[in-house]
C-alpha cells in the first residue's frame, strides 16, 4: 500500500472522532479518519434511548439518530473515512502505521487526534468464563445491532448508567432482566434511568455482588450475596437466581495504548475511569500536535465526546494554520461553554473537577497532589435545594416531588388534567422547558435547575410526556369522574396496549397495586417511538400508578 | 427464524427480511443473514459455546462482542483464531469450534 499524507489524522470514527473530522474539514484541512470496525459510529449506533442536555446537545434525540447526523455531516470532499483499518503504531513526530486486509502502510500527518474510546472492565468470579457471561456492552451490541437475544433471563451486575440503560434495552428487546445488583450502597447512574427500570419490574439490590455463576455447561444460575461496607461477603445472605445470561457493567477504561507507545504523559484518576492522558484546554497532550477527545481522555458521555471532538478538531486545525486565531478562539469558547453545561449537576461536577485538575497538572507538569475543591453541586429551583434519596431508593417519593414544588394543589386537580414532573436530581437537561406550548415549565440557567411547573398555565396536554428523555413526566386528571382518575404514562415497550385493555397498574417500584383500563393510546411520529398511554384507575391510587405490566389481563 | 431473533421492537426500525444464506457449524448446515457476525448467527440458534480451552477443554463464548477479548475465536474456512463476533458470515462458510490455539490446515 502506498504511504499517504494528511493534514489531520483522526483515530476512531465514534462520536468524538467524527465530530473532530467535521470541525477540521470545515477549515479546508485534508482529514483522514481510521476505524478498526467495519462500520463507523463507535458505540453511538447502539444507543436507542433519548439523550439529555440542551437543544445544542441534541437533547431528546436518540443516540443512533445523532450518529446518522454525524455521519452525514462528516462526508465531504476533503475527508477520507477508512474502515477495517487498525492503527498499529504511532511514531514521532506525528506518523501512523496502519494495517488493513493484510496490507501495511504509513500516514504522515501534521496533527493527530486520538479518539479511540474505552473498553469495558471485567469482573472475575467463579464461573465468569462460562458462555452466557458477557459485558453489558456486548449484550447491547447483540440486541441493538445484530437483533439477537443473548439470553432470556438476565442478571445485570452494576447500576451505573450502562447497567441501567442496557437493562431497559434488554427488556425492550424481549428479555427479562431478573435483577440489577450493585456492590456499592447507592445506585451509580441517573435517578430517571433507575426509576424507569424499577417501574418496568426490575429490582435493584444494593450492597450486593455476585458470588458465583453455576453453569453446566452454560450459565444456568447465579448466586448473589450481600456485602458490607468493605465489600466483604456477609455469610448467610446468599440468594440463588435462575438466569441464563449474566451481563457485567462495572465501568469503562480508556484505551490509551497508542498514547502509551509514544510516552505521552498519563495519570491515574478514579473520577475519569483510570489512566487518563494529561491534556490542556485545547485537548492537546504532552506531545505537540497529538490531541485526544472522547472517552479515551476520561469516561464521560457521548455528548461530551462530541464537544471534545469539536474542540480538538478546531484546535488542531488552528495549530497547523488552517483557521485564524480569532475564529478558533470563538469556536473553542462556545464549545467549552457547552462542555461546562454538560459537566454540571451532582454527577457532572465530579468530572468537571477532574478535568480541571488534569488541565492544571498539565500546565504544571508535576505530580504533586493538589487539593482541588469540588464545587458543591447546587441543585435549585427558584433558589430552593432539594434533598432526595433517589440514589438509594431508585425512584423519587411523593414527598420529594412535593419538595420540588411539582405536586399541584387540590383545587388545581379539580379543574382538569395537569402534569406532574417527577425530576428531583439536577442533571443538565431542559427539553421539557422548550416543548411546553403554554410556557408552563421553567428551568432557566443553569440547565441543571429542576423543572418547575406553573400548574395554572398547564393545560394537561401531555406533550411533555414523550418530550422528557428521562420519561419522568406524567399527566393526571382527577376532574372527570367521582371514583376514577386517569394517569397518562410514557410507553416504549411491546406490546403497545389498546384502548379497552385491562392491565395491571404498577407503582414507582414496579409493584402491581391495582387494575387499570386503558382509556386511550396516543402516538404521533414527532414523539419518536414514545407512546402515551392513558390509564383509568381508582382515584385513591392515581398519585402512585406510574406504569403498567406488559400484556393484558383480559382483552375487551 | 428463531425466537432469539428480535423481529419486533418498540424503537428499532421494522424488521426487514435480509438475504438468507447457509453456512456450516461443525459440519451442520445452519441459516444466517448474509453479512451478520458469525457469533450472532450462532447465538440466534442458542449456540453459545464457541470454543474449548487448551488444557481442560472448558467451554468459552462471546464476552466483549466487539473484537477485543478473543473469547469468540473459531476456525473459519480452515483459518484458526478468527474473531467471530466481528467477522461477517458468508454463503458456504465452514465454521468449527476449535480447542486451544487451533491449527492451520
Amino acid at each position: 500500500m502506498i504511504d499517504e499524507k494528511a493534514d489531520i489524522a483522526v483515530i476512531g470514527a465514534g462520536p468524538a472522532g467524527l465530530s473532530a473530522v467535521i470541525e477540521a474539514a470545515k477549515t479546508g484541512a485534508k482529514v483522514v479518519v481510521y476505524d478498526e470496525n467495519l462500520k463507523p459510529g463507535g458505540q453511538l449506533f447502539k444507543q436507542t434511548h433519548k439523550f439529555f442536555g440542551s437543544k445544542e446537545h441534541l437533547a431528546g434525540v436518540r443516540g443512533f439518530n445523532i450518529a446518522k447526523l454525524l455521519l452525514e455531516d462528516s462526508s465531504s470532499t476533503n475527508v477520507k473515512i477508512k474502515l477495517d483499518t487498525v492503527v498499529t503504531g504511532m511514531y514521532e513526530p506525528t506518523t501512523l502505521e496502519l494495517v488493513s486486509k493484510g496490507k501495511k502502510w504509513k500516514c504522515e500527518a501534521q496533527a493527530i487526534i486520538v479518539a479511540t474510546g474505552a473498553i469495558e472492565n471485567s469482573l472475575a468470579f467463579p464461573g465468569w468464563t462460562m458462555p452466557g457471561v458477557m459485558g453489558a456492552g456486548a449484550a447491547q451490541t447483540m440486541i441493538n445491532i445484530n437483533r439477537v437475544l443473548p439470553g432470556k433471563r438476565i442478571l445485570m451486575v452494576g447500576s451505573g448508567n450502562v447497567g441501567l440503560i442496557v437493562s431497559y434495552q434488554l427488556m425492550q428487546a424481549g428479555a427479562k432482566v431478573v435483577a440489577i445488583i450493585e456492590a456499592a450502597n447507592k445506585i451509580g447512574g441517573y435517578g430517571v434511568h433507575s426509576a424507569k427500570v424499577m417501574r418496568a419490574g426490575i429490582p435493584i439490590y444494593l450492597s450486593t455482588t455476585i458470588k458465583e455463576a453455576n453453569s453446566d455447561p452454560e450459565v444456568q444460575e447465579a448466586t448473589i450475596v450481600k456485602v458490607d461496607q468493605k465489600f466483604r461477603y456477609i455469610e448467610g445472605t446468599e440468594k440463588s437466581l435462575d438466569v441464563d445470561a449474566i451481563c457485567i457493567a462495572v465501568g469503562l477504561s480508556p484505551m490509551t495504548e497508542l498514547l502509551n507507545m509514544m510516552g505521552i504523559v498519563v495519570i491515574w484518576d478514579n473520577r475519569l475511569g483510570g489512566h487518563i492522558p494529561l491534556h490542556d484546554e485545547d485537548m492537546m497532550t504532552s506531545r505537540p500536535g497529538i490531541y485526544v477527545a472522547g472517552d479515551v481522555s476520561g469516561i464521560e458521555e457521548a455528548s461530551s465526546a462530541i464537544e471534545e471532538g469539536r474542540l480538538a478538531g478546531v484546535a488542531a486545525a488552528h495549530k497547523i494554520g488552517f483557521i485564524n486565531a480569532d475564529k478558533a478562539e470563538t469556536s473553542k469558547y462556545q464549545i467549552r461553554k457547552r462542555l461546562d453545561a454538560l459537566r454540571s449537576g451532582p454527577f457532572g461536577e465530579i468530572r468537571k473537577a477532574a478535568k480541571r485538575y488534569l488541565i492544571q497538572l498539565y500546565k504544571k507538569m508535576d505530580y504533586q497532589n493538589e487539593a482541588i475543591q469540588v464545587q458543591a453541586a447546587v441543585v435549585s429551583i427558584a433558589g430552593k435545594t432539594i434533598e432526595n434519596d433517589v440514589h438509594l431508593r431508585g425512584y423519587p417519593t411523593i414527598e420529594e416531588i412535593k419538595l420540588s414544588g411539582n405536586i399541584p394543589s387540590e383545587e388545581r386537580f379539580k379543574k382538569g388534567p395537569v402534569a406532574i414532573i417527577e425530576c428531583v436530581q439536577g442533571i443538565p437537561c431542559n427539553p421539557c422547558e422548550k416543548i411546553c406550548p403554554f410556557d408552563a415549565i421553567e428551568i432557566g440557567t443553569p440547565i441543571t435547575n429542576l423543572p418547575l411547573l406553573d400548574s395554572e398555565k398547564c393545560h394537561g396536554c401531555g406533550l411533555c410526556i414523550p418530550g422528557c428523555p428521562g420519561q419522568a413526566v406524567f399527566v393526571v386528571d382527577f376532574s372527570q369522574e367521582v371514583e376514577y382518575a386517569t394517569v397518562k404514562i410514557p410507553w416504549e415497550f411491546l406490546p403497545v396496549p389498546q384502548k379497552g385493555d385491562i392491565v395491571a397498574a404498577v407503582d414507582r417500584k414496579g409493584k402491581a397495586i391495582g387494575e387499570a383500563v386503558v382509556s386511550n393510546v396516543k402516538y404521533i411520529p414527532e414523539c419518536d417511538k414514545t407512546r402515551v398511554v392513558e390509564l383509568k384507575v381508582p382515584r385513591n391510587i392515581a398519585l402512585d400508578v406510574r406504569s403498567m405490566e406488559r400484556g393484558v389481563k383480559c382483552e375487551r | 427464524m428463531s425466537e432469539l431473533r428480535i423481529t419486533e421492537h418498540p424503537i428499532l426500525s421494522e424488521w426487514v427480511e435480509k438475504e438468507e444464506i447457509t453456512f456450516f457449524f461443525d459440519g451442520k448446515p445452519l441459516k444466517a443473514y448474509k453479512g451478520e457476525p458469525i457469533a450472532a448467527a450462532l447465538m440466534a440458534y442458542g449456540i453459545r459455546t464457541i470454543r474449548k480451552t487448551l488444557k481442560k477443554g472448558r467451554p468459552r463464548g462471546v464476552y466483549c462482542a466487539i473484537g477485543r477479548c478473543t473469547d469468540c475465536i473459531m476456525t473459519v474456512n480452515g483459518t484458526p483464531n478468527v474473531r467471530t463476533c466481528i467477522t461477517p458470515v458468508q454463503e458456504g462458510m465452514k465454521v468449527e469450534t476449535q480447542t486451544g490455539r487451533g491449527s492451520w490446515e
